[in-house]
């Protein structure tokens, strides 16, 4: 195919043995670099001076000198609670959706009868992925909400479900919310990776004498490990920082992204904005720490499923 | 080592209950909330016997009546079309530029365009009401959003770019255009654009997904966009405000899915590889 010719590897190769370091080339490298400056000047102008400014506001002490106080307050006391309760029930609705996104990718991708169905979940996952935001709490309101609809159907089982600490701003409730956009997204990122496991390596470990327990414990699960950690980090990030859904649930201001809009509209004194600020800088720290791992995590599953 | 009927049997059991069970679960808060919004009842009457009653639309007639509807709608509109045409504007020379002269920095290009998701919109908004007293005369008005809208959707709409510069033969296009005597801005719109047409309306359809549900940034910033309306009027009128939702919604689904058969097309096209799945795929 001609196609592959064009592959960024052999072009590079082309250019690094034609040109000889000289001024010419170094010439020509700046000017390679400089198409992308609109570009860049946009990226610091709208992500990177507002990120850095979260930083430098949250590195100042009460006095205004560069200091670690609203750092270390931000993760201790009330603040600390919060991180630890986003934690929770992030990391509780990133687990469940890759039980159950993984598990749903599975029954789509090696369904033969009917044969659309692989296509629905897929095209279904895109669509609900994205659904985040307003609509999704909406729905759950009038679900799961005191009046909602399967509150009452629940009722009728003789399931009294506010009988307990259930509430949609708490961890069971926020799990159960956030599941709708994890676990389709889980399905997206995890298809592609079950796509790459190919019967030939099940057909071999039976033939070696392995039973369905064996493939998934020593070589199913081992491939897919990566997509299925990656998938988990990437729910994480996703469920930490979602903001609007959770607005719409609860005013509950252990929930990270509430807090920090409660910090940025109050009136408060300076010393309590910069911990609003720290909290923001922490949180970014978070998903800076998640994504990179899940970056890297995504480079070691692509090796399967490039083949 | 043969497997028996039953066991088979046993092995299909578990992903038709998950199927069967994601179904429910993915169906009955869009049912619910489908209730809540067209039935012209109290809420806390809602039951099994009344399910076929007094179905209405006078929800959604109400909402749009609203003095802010209108408004909202407009603004928000008005924000997807400018963040549209600025990522448009931004995204396409820098792509082909990575394409045609610096393929090396692919890498490093895609990159900062996830960053998006290290610094979530909640971030994003605490760092612009750092900036916004030294920039009063830019943030304060309501198009201020637009670029920090097309922050928010890069990861989408760049990928869907690059997706679609993958699938032409550029660099032959644009050689070919060249020698033909083109200048580059012909090329740019008589040879790439073109080509780059489902990519471009792709992209421009998650830009309008992306901006009608954005509710972070303009609710802090206090901005009356169609989403913040959305939930402002729910407090005053919650059969209204599900109505809005449900719209919304299926306006969203509608793009997706115009999406979903875009990209379709186009991997039906022999040089496509492999890559066109990846374009629903968000990260």
């Amino acid at each position: 195919m001609a196609f592959t010719h064009t592959s960024p590897k052999k072009n590079e190769g082309v250019v690094a043995t034609a040109t000889t370091p000289s001024f010419f080339f170094v010439l020509r490298r700046v000017s390679a670099w400089s198409g992308l400056i609109p570009f860049f000047l946009f990226l610091i102008l709208f992500l990177f001076i507002p990120a850095v400014s979260v930083f430098s506001q949250a590195l100042h002490d009460a006095d205004g000198s560069f200091g670690f106080s609203a750092m270390r307050e931000a993760i201790s006391g009330q603040n600390l609670d919060a991180f630890i309760f986003s934690l929770k029930f992030s990391a509780g609705s990133a687990f469940v959706g890759v039980i159950f996104g993984g598990l749903l990718a599975y029954a789509a991708a090696t369904a033969t009868r009917p044969h659309w169905l692989r296509n629905i979940v897929s095209s279904f996952s895109g669509v609900a992925a994205n659904m985040g935001g307003l609509p999704l709490a909406f729905a759950f309101l009038s679900l799961l909400g005191r009046q909602g609809l399967g509150t009452k159907i629940l009722n009728a089982f003789g399931w009294d479900l506010y009988a307990g600490d259930f509430k949609l701003g708490e961890v069971s409730g926020l799990i159960t919310v956030y599941s709708y956009f994890n676990i389709p997204l889980m399905v997206l990122v995890t298809l592609p990776a079950i796509d790459g496991l190919k019967t030939s390596w099940r057909e071999a470990c039976a033939n070696l004498g392995g039973s369905a327990w064996t493939y998934w414990r020593r070589v199913g699960l081992p491939i897919l490990a990566p997509s299925l950690l990656g998938g988990f980090l990437l729910l994480f990030a996703n469920s930490f920082s979602a903001y609007a859904t959770a607005r719409q649930l609860t005013d509950n201001s252990k929930i990270v992204p509430l807090r920090i809009s409660f910090f940025l509209g109050g009136d408060i004194s300076i010393g309590e904005d910069a911990v609003g600020y720290s909290l923001a800088a922490w949180m970014i720290i978070l998903m800076a720490f998640s994504m990179a791992a899940y970056w890297l995590l995504r480079r070691r599953a692509e090796r399967w499923s490039n083949s | 080592m043969k497997q028996s009927r039953s066991q088979r049997a046993l092995g299909r059991l578990l992903p038709t209950l998950v199927l069967i069970a994601s179904a429910i679960f993915f169906a009955f808060p869009l049912l619910a909330m489908a209730r809540f919004a067209f039935q012209n009842l109290q809420v806390i009457d809602l039951g099994w016997n009344n399910l076929f009653e007094k179905w209405s639309i006078s929800s959604v007639t109400a909402s749009f009546s609203d003095d802010f509807f209108a408004e909202a709608f407009t603004l928000s509109l008005k924000l997807a079309v400018g963040t549209a045409l600025f990522t448009l504007g931004l995204l396409i020379p820098t792509a082909v530029w990575v394409h045609l002269r610096l393929p090396k920095a692919r890498v490093f290009v895609e990159f900062l365009t996830i960053l998006p998701y290290v610094i979530p919109a909640i971030a994003l908004v605490a760092g612009i009401v750092v900036v916004k007293p030294h920039a009063r005369w830019f943030l304060n008005s309501d198009y201020s959003l637009i670029p920090f809208y097309v922050v928010l959707a890069l990861p989408f709409t760049y990928r869907s770019i690059d997706t679609g510069l993958r699938a032409i033969d550029l660099k032959v296009l644009v050689e070919a255009s060249r020698s033909l005597g083109s200048t580059w801005i012909a090329t740019l719109f008589r040879v790439v654009i073109p080509n780059l047409r489902a990519a471009i309306i792709s992209s421009t359809f998650l830009t309008v997904a992306v901006v009608l549900g954005e509710y972070t940034i303009s609710d802090v910033l206090l901005k009356r966009t169609f989403p913040s309306f959305m939930a402002q009027y729910r407090q005053s009128d919650p059969r209204g405000g599900y109505a809005l939702a449900i719209l919304a919604l299926l306006g969203t689904t509608l793009l997706f899915v115009a999406i979903g058969v875009l990209s379709k097309s186009r991997s039906t096209r022999p040089q496509q590889v492999s890559r066109s799945q990846e374009n629903e795929i968000l990260v």
